[in-house]
């Protein structure tokens, strides 16, 4: 698939009567339906800003700007990237499109990591779910968010292992496919793991390069996480280097863009909330 | 310029060539945009600006950061205008049931009974 002249060429996709390919058309209409999904939660959030109750949790006492700015710049920066994997793969461009859809990948999980790290340390202040309505509230909206990102990060890796899918049929790709995604799964949680190591580590004894490796070997789990980390990207590595002919090519594109759209999407909700939730509190 | 070079220079390759070069520095622009406006964003609400003023750029910014990634990196510009058009109702019903939301709460009348009570008790202590 190529784009000429500022119009995309479909000719691989199955189109409806509208001549949009049928899971274009399915993504912009789910597309369309989470809008609502999400007006409906930021406006229950804003309405009890609007209406306090006495000694609800402060804002202003629990929120980071400096974490929040940086998780919207990554967010930002990994919608380039996605941007990019879209037009890679509209070129059959396959190494390119791996390249970016890891990029996303790695992007979004530093996102979940300061998302992690944000509602961690907000439950360590005394702000919980259930402590009050600006906690509820504050939760299910940033939570809700979080699991679209998560949904779009497992759909990327699914992705990305799908690019390795080898021309020649015969050949048994699932239990490689399953490692790799494996391999994905231990890397996501032993670094969500050692983040949080880490970050708690600092904040006791400040950032150094002791306090740090002293973090990843201090205890018998931690010593376990780096292993498995290290392991696990290095699994991924060696399974990335794939140099066969692969079942992956510009009749996929339609797949890549639509995965791209929803993590689009999951941006321009993050642009909202970043706005009305964290920056008009500090007014 | 000879007729070889101006051939393979017009032809459809070199052309997708360019056009899809274009559009990968188009995407960076963009990007950038998008991190600049997201800081000036930040640094707005530490300006000694009316409260109104920030608010209206703060809502601006959001709305134009939302229009370029939309029309921009989903593609939007290039699509089929029924694409923006499905999108818009979702849009346009979301932002419609945010509004009628926050006038329905914002009246007076909307404020739970026990929350008036503990307005009032907390004014007349401040008296």
């Amino acid at each position: 698939m190529s784009a000429h002249a500022g119009t995309i060429d479909h000719h691989h996709d199955h189109t409806t009567v509208t001549g949009i390919p049928n899971k274009k058309l399915f993504m912009w209409a789910f597309l369309a339906s989470d809008c609502m999904f999400f007006g409906a939660l930021i406006s229950s959030h804003v309405i009890y800003r609007l209406h306090p109750v006495p000694n609800a949790t402060d804002p202003l006492k629990v929120f980071s700007l400096e974490l929040t700015s940086f998780s919207t710049f990554i967010l930002l920066m990994s919608s380039l990237l996605m941007a990019l994997a879209v037009g890679a793969s509209q070129k059959g461009k396959i190494e390119a499109t791996r390249k970016m859809l890891l990029g996303t990948i790695f992007f979004g999980l530093i996102f979940l990591g300061c998302q992690v790290y944000e509602f961690t340390h907000f439950v360590h202040l005394g702000m919980t779910l259930k402590s009050d309505v600006f906690g509820s509230t504050f939760y299910t909206l940033t939570g809700t968010h979080g699991i679209h990102v998560a949904i779009g990060v497992l759909w990327l890796v699914f992705m990305y292992i799908r690019t390795f899918k080898p021309a020649d049929a015969s050949k048994a790709w699932v239990a490689r496919a399953f490692t790799q995604f494996l391999a994905f799964a231990v890397a996501t949680v032993t670094i969500m793991f050692l983040m949080l190591e880490v970050t708690h580590a600092g904040a006791e004894h400040g950032y150094s390069l002791a306090s740090i490796t002293g973090a990843l070997t201090h205890t018998p789990l931690a010593a376990v996480s780096t292993t498995a980390f290290a392991l696990s990207i290095a699994l991924l590595f060696v399974l990335g280097r794939f140099k066969q002919p692969v079942d992956f090519g510009e009749a996929n594109a339609i797949d890549v863009e639509s995965m791209g759209l929803y993590w689009h999407f999951v941006d321009i909700v993050w642009i909202v909330i970043f706005t009305v939730v964290y920056l008009l509190e500090y007014l | 310029m000879s007729a070889h070079a101006a051939t393979a220079h017009d032809s459809p390759e070199v052309h997708a060539e360019h056009h899809d070069d274009g559009k990968f520095h188009v995407f960076v622009q963009i990007a950038m945009i998008l991190a600049v406006i997201t800081g000036i964003e930040i640094v707005l609400i530490y300006l000694p600006l009316a409260k109104w003023l920030i608010v209206s750029s703060l809502v601006l910014l959001s709305v134009v950061k939302f229009l370029m990634v939309i029309f921009w990196f989903m593609h939007l510009k290039f699509d089929k205008i029924f694409c923006t058009i499905l999108f818009f109702i979702g849009l346009i019903l979301s932002g419609g049931t945010v509004a009628a939301l926050m006038l329905l709460f914002g009246a007076k009348d909307s404020v739970p009974l026990t929350a008036q009570t503990i307005y009032a008790e907390q004014a007349a202590e401040n008296e």
